[in-house]
């Protein structure tokens, strides 16, 4: 029981969460538009390597940042080009951008630091930890809530922020229905492509963001494939969330809680596979209670077997 | 001579991905600074150089191979498959725990693991298929949660109840199978096993099967146009569960060659490390789910792997040049689809040209 109000473990969960929290807003605003975002993974992890390097070549932590989330956009624009322009399939094509951010982010690696593994440099600046002001000396919210980087508090500002902005704004209203009938959409006159475009580049700029936040956040390295599959659990809860930010903002809550608390359990009576397990189990059985379409349907709006 | 020019028209695209992926790769080279010719010779060295090395090629090729051609026949029958990894871990485990805890002579283990592990790879698939057909949960977003799932289980299993406790490191994995049990090797002192003849001979049945067989037809059909399948009477639930069935056994099949071929023991992590399972799927993709064609793309990315590590040996280029060459590959034959696209484009535009003047 003390380990369950332990502050530290609460305080641990927004850490971890952060990274998954950032691609999965990311992934429910590409579900959204009709993508289906499998390069999460790849997308986060040259967000990290990018922004290492920024750090490396500017020394400021703001503008690695940029850098990271500029070098992100690019590849998920040519993730858009191809999905969109080049009508190829959007699950291949993100299998094949993780394969190349894995490849290209171990290659320069090599290429830029003359390193094997990881890279640490201690004169890098790692991202500041906020203290806020009011809230720090509460006794136990504070040290949950306060003294996290910029990163944790952006992430859950923009679940907030996209959730006004889908549900409560025109523009937003028009982005769900490019996704959820481009036909349509497209004889009403809105700019379907446009939103695509608009939607991957953003998921694009969160992405950079989420690797940010995992180079630059808590230690400040790069180890090779250092997403170790977040990439994927972003994209779990993208699906567990129905691609609805608050949804989404919740159920990244959850699987970052089941990851500090399996680390937390490791040496006790419980093995922390199972503990790992338990958000993929979730998401299954809550697939199981909110199934809704036949097959048929998305087959007909598809217009293809491939789903 | 229609045949020659189809045949050259559908080896024109593969051939010009790799050219375009060999290229992109000598880019990557020079930036290192290496020189582009040596460390395409190194890679030619380290894939085929010697029967030795050719060997390894083979050794590797093959769960890719087998997977690949699981994933093809789903992939025909417009099932998104992504479960290659789950299964492929569940094969393996299931093989090394059939092999060491039943009873009996060394082949009838070999032959009990090796159906240990097809069996349940393939129910762990079909188990997929079934919460689709029955409870219409979404193929490719079930298939990948079953992987961490499986990974997580089959790393359960060896680090409590099945772990290895007699050596002295305390390692994540079973204990080691007994010698007779063993897949045989198909040369001496060589690393290429009989799992390689699976694989070639799965290949040519899944050729049969889907060109010449009613049910291949219809697997066929059902990945063409599903609303024409079920109007000319296809059961798409049944035909979904046996052909998840069989994509499963296969990669599970993969999975037992390996561990009874090449580890004799189940070891955590040992069978996602070398990414087996998504180099199964670029295979497929690769050859869009032609089961030859798969076997051929299985080859070259075990080449460019194996290849990468002879130039990782030898030059400074990192091995990671194979993961660029690859991927650069898949990107660009994913695109494939963009040029009858864009010849449909200027077909119609000039069709309506032609209406208009």
């Amino acid at each position: 029981m003390d380990l369950l109000l332990d502050a530290t473990l609460y305080s641990s969960t927004l850490r971890a969460v952060t990274p998954i929290l950032l691609a999965a807003l990311g992934g429910a605003l590409c579900a959204r538009v009709g993508l289906f975002n499998v390069g999460l993974e790849g997308l986060i992890l040259i967000g990290a390597f990018s922004a290492i390097v920024g750090n490396h070549l500017t020394g400021n932590i703001w503008l690695a940042l940029l850098f990271a989330m500029t070098c992100v956009m690019m590849f998920s624009l040519l993730f858009a080009y191809m999905t969109i322009h080049l009508k190829a399939n959007v699950i291949v094509v993100g299998v094949a951008l993780n394969f190349l951010a894995l490849g290209l982010t171990t290659f320069s690696l090599r290429a830029i630091f003359d390193v094997k593994g990881s890279y640490v440099d201690r004169n890098m600046v790692g991202l500041p930890r906020w203290e806020i002001p009011l809230i720090h000396d509460i006794p136990w919210i504070g040290r949950v809530v306060s003294g996290h980087s910029p990163l944790v508090y952006f992430g859950l500002l923009m679940v907030v922020l996209l959730y006004v902005y889908m549900f409560r704004t025109v523009s937003g209203f028009r982005l769900r229905a490019a996704g959820e009938n481009p036909i349509a959409s497209r004889s009403l006159g809105i700019r379907v492509t446009q939103y695509q475009y608009g939607a991957m580049i953003a998921c694009g700029a969160l992405c950079g963001l989420a690797g940010a936040q995992l180079s630059l956040g808590q230690l400040t390295l790069f180890t090779e494939g250092m997403t170790n599959g977040r990439g994927f659990i972003a994209l779990v809860a993208t699906m567990l969330g129905q691609s609805n930010p608050l949804g989404v903002g919740a159920s990244s809550l959850l699987f970052g809680f089941m990851g500090s608390l399996s680390t937390r359990l490791q040496g006790m009576a419980l093995p922390t596979q199972f503990t790992s397990m338990l958000p993929f189990v979730v998401t299954l059985l809550a697939m199981f209670f909110f199934r809704n379409k036949s097959q048929l349907a998305d087959a007909r709006r598809s217009n293809e077997s491939s789903r | 001579m229609n045949l020659v020019n189809q045949i050259a028209k559908s080896l024109l695209q593969p051939l010009l991905a790799i050219l375009v992926g060999l290229a992109a790769g000598a880019v990557a080279i020079m930036i290192v600074g290496g020189s582009v010719v040596d460390t395409y010779a190194e890679m030619w060295k380290g894939a085929f150089g010697s029967f030795y090395f050719f060997t390894n090629t083979l050794a590797r090729a093959t769960p890719i191979i087998l997977i690949g051609l699981g994933v093809a026949l789903a992939f025909r029958a417009g099932f998104f498959n992504l479960g290659a990894e789950g299964q492929l871990i569940l094969g393996g485990l299931s093989a090394a725990l059939t092999a060491l805890h039943v009873p009996g002579p060394g082949w009838l283990k070999l032959t009990l693991a090796i159906i240990a592990g097809i069996i349940a790879a393939g129910i762990w698939s079909a188990f997929a298929g079934w919460l689709d057909t029955r409870f219409r949960m979404n193929l490719l977003i079930t298939t990948l949660l079953l992987n961490y799932i499986a990974v997580y289980f089959a790393s359960y299993m060896v680090s409590h109840p099945f772990m290895d406790r007699t050596g002295s490191a305390a390692m994540a994995q079973t204990p080691m199978v007994e010698n007779a049990a063993w897949l045989p090797k198909l040369f001496q002192g060589m690393s290429v096993h009989a799992g390689f003849l699976f694989a070639m001979i799965g290949t040519i049945l899944l050729f049969l099967y889907i060109r010449y067989t009613v049910s291949g037809y219809e697997v066929r059909m059902l990945g063409g146009n599903p609303l024409f399948a079920s109007y000319g009477g296809v059961r798409r639930g049944r035909l979904m569960l046996i052909s998840m069935f069989v994509s499963g056994g296969l990669a599970g099949l993969a999975g037992a060659a390996e561990v009874l071929g090449t580890q004799y023991r189940f070891i955590d992590g040992s069978l996602s490390a070398p990414g087996y399972a998504w180099s199964g799927i670029m295979a497929t993709l690769l050859a869009s789910s032609h089961p030859i064609g798969t076997a051929l793309a299985a080859l070259l990315l075990a080449a460019l792997q194996t290849g990468g590590m002879g130039v990782e040996r030898n030059t400074d280029v990192p091995l990671e040049i194979s993961s660029l060459i690859q991927a650069v590959l898949i990107l660009f034959v994913s695109a494939r689809i963009s040029y009858s696209f864009i010849k449909n484009r200027k077909k119609a535009r000039a069709a309506a040209d032609g209406s208009s003047t």
